[in-house]
């Protein structure tokens, strides 16, 4: 059971407005609209949203780097202009940049230093760090050299360096390659493990889908839903599938509830819903399928259909 | 105090490395080219030219390190954000600000000291002549002025919003602070009052930079350099930073990172 203790981060009716423009005709935007949001400690919490849907001013406001326009904001159980709270936090920012003059190993050592490690603990953290982001041999070039990959190591290694209780993450995955994406997000699981709160700031579903126990969803400043990922899982959500099928074949469609009809390219789109049965009635037809497989994971279509957006096709009548 | 000491020793390595030392050498050789020309020229003591030149290179390049310093830590902290992965650290903006203060003017009083050393050995060694006390004076006047312009440049990269913008109303600053003579003659003419309140704000709010201006006068024979006017440079100079140095601060507390 959750007790008020075991917050991470408590957000009370949250907004935040941006004022814009010439002062005759000023613009006004609501980036954050009544946000409300518990995240408890030693979960792993993934805020998802589009570009622009106050992911990053919320977390923003979180690390108070912006002041909010109304409501509060509780991070450790204090507020974040608290020295010893801010001491408990990791932040990685997206795409983190730093001066192009440091090796990544004098960048962590500032950062360490600025938690308050020194001497003979502060080089012991720093290599620790170093072995944990996979960046121990490189660590004594100037980052100048580094590529986005290894300077998103550095970033989440600057933020690791002072053993954080909370990790807050804006979109941690930005430019990466495959085989960095990999990394991190192990690195994220392995800190999951050892018990460290994350909340990442994302639109990639792969990654909430692997890391997170519960999202958000944030769309237009509002926070729409707030889910367990295991649950999203096991939902019904309405995932479109491809069934590839035999090109010969295509003139024996006619008649399949299927919702979208590409035969030309030798395949039909069918929703979910009606799965089992359209491949039992392709098989009657003795239509030879060639492989079956979803246009979309269950996050991307449960995400979709939060935020309004069309995800898939509808089941026929038919094929109801 | 131990954070405001990592955060100057970090901006101090991060000046360096970005190779602002180079515009003091690049200073050293103009400097040096100059004096020679003028000692060929002149039929005056040679030492005294190159002690004359010499101070107006070590505010020169003092001033234009700066300069550059602000454009490039500007682009690095606001503009590529690289302020925000510190400032999400368990260290204050005043100490962040302070640290930062510390590093500029340590560079650049590595600048003037350097180009200071490097006269004395050309008035010694070139102009077979000998450094005079006021020469010392005066080299240690433009260190303190060079802390007020820090203080001032720092204010703005905290206020400002654009690297334009900093380094334009910095060297605005610079000029109009030594023009502070100009001002206080026109204050002293049969103005119209609204120019004449206008006038006063500007001297009131201007930094007098040519309250440190010994070099100017070092062969003056009327003029007077006691402890009283040591104790004036002094205070004014760090009182004034003071008061920029809130201004700044002030600034970075209130301001939002979007």
């Amino acid at each position: 059971m959750t007790t008020p203790s075991n917050y991470a981060i408590q957000i009370k009716d949250l907004s935040k407005t941006y004022k814009t423009g010439f002062w005759l005709k000023p613009k006004v935007t609501n980036a954050l609209k009544n946000f409300t949001l518990d995240v408890y400690e030693k979960e792993a919490f993934g805020l998802l949203g589009l570009n622009g849907a106050g992911k990053t001013t919320a977390t923003k406001i979180i690390l108070g780097f912006l002041a909010p326009s109304s409501g509060s904001v509780s991070v450790l159980g204090g507020k974040i202009s608290n020295r010893e709270i801010r001491n408990q936090i990791g932040y990685l920012s997206e795409l983190p940049y730093f001066s192009r003059e440091h090796t990544g190993r004098e960048l962590l050592e500032y950062f360490g230093s600025l938690h308050g490690f020194s001497g003979k603990v502060l080089s012991q953290r720093v290599d620790e760090v170093l072995e944990l982001v996979r960046m121990s041999k490189p660590s004594k070039d100037r980052v100048s050299g580094y590529s986005k990959g290894m300077l998103q190591r550095i970033g989440i290694g600057q933020a690791l360096i002072g053993k954080p209780k909370l990790l807050i993450c804006d979109e941690p995955m930005s430019g990466l390659d495959p085989v960095g994406y990999k990394e991190m997000r192990d690195i994220f699981i392995d800190l999951k493990k050892m018990g460290t709160t994350l909340l990442l700031n994302t639109h990639i579903m792969d990654e909430v889908e692997r890391v997170c126990d519960r999202i958000g969803i944030l769309h237009d400043g509002h926070l729409k839903e707030v889910a367990s990922v295991p649950d999203i899982l096991q939902s019904s959500v309405n995932v479109d599938y491809w069934v590839d099928v035999d090109a010969h074949d295509a003139s024996k469609l006619s008649g399949v509830p299927f919702q979208k009809s590409v035969a030309e390219n030798g395949g039909v789109q069918i929703s979910g819903l009606v799965l089992p049965e359209t491949l039992t009635l392709l098989s009657q037809k003795q239509v030879k399928t060639k492989g079956v497989r979803p246009l979309s994971s269950v996050m991307e279509a449960y995400f979709l259909k939060s935020i309004g957006a069309r995800t898939s096709t509808e089941p026929t009548e038919v094929a109801k | 105090m131990k954070k405001i000491f990592h955060v100057t020793t970090f901006t101090l390595r991060e000046l360096i490395r970005s190779k602002m030392l180079y515009i003091w050498f690049l200073s050293a050789v103009v400097f040096c080219l100059l004096s020679y020309l003028l000692s060929i020229l002149s039929f005056g003591e040679v030492h005294k030219i190159f002690m004359d030149l010499g101070l107006v290179g070590m505010e020169w390049s003092g001033t234009l390190v700066l300069i550059l310093s602000l454009a490039v830590t500007y682009n690095t902290e606001f503009e590529q954000k690289a302020i925000y992965l510190q400032l999400a650290k368990p260290v204050t903006r005043g100490e962040y600000l302070l640290g930062r203060v510390f590093g500029f003017f340590a560079v650049i009083s590595l600048v003037v000291i350097g180009m200071g050393l490097l006269i004395a050995g050309l008035v010694i060694f070139v102009g077979g002549g000998q450094v005079t006390n006021l020469f010392i004076d005066s080299s240690v006047f433009i260190l303190i002025e060079m802390f007020v312009l820090t203080t001032i440049g720092l204010a703005f990269q905290m206020i400002g919003t654009s690297m334009v913008g900093v380094v334009l109303y910095f060297m605005f600053t610079v000029f109009l602070g030594h023009c502070i003579g100009q001002v206080e003659w026109l204050l002293n003419q049969n103005l119209a009052p609204a120019v004449k309140t206008m006038l006063r704000i500007v001297h009131f709010l201007l930094p007098n930079l040519e309250a440190f201006n010994l070099k100017d006068r070092i062969y003056d024979p009327n003029l007077i350099l006691g402890w009283v006017q040591w104790r004036e440079v002094l205070l004014y100079g760090f009182a004034y930073s003071f008061v920029v140095f809130v201004i700044g601060w002030i600034n970075l507390e209130k301001r939002e990172f979007m």
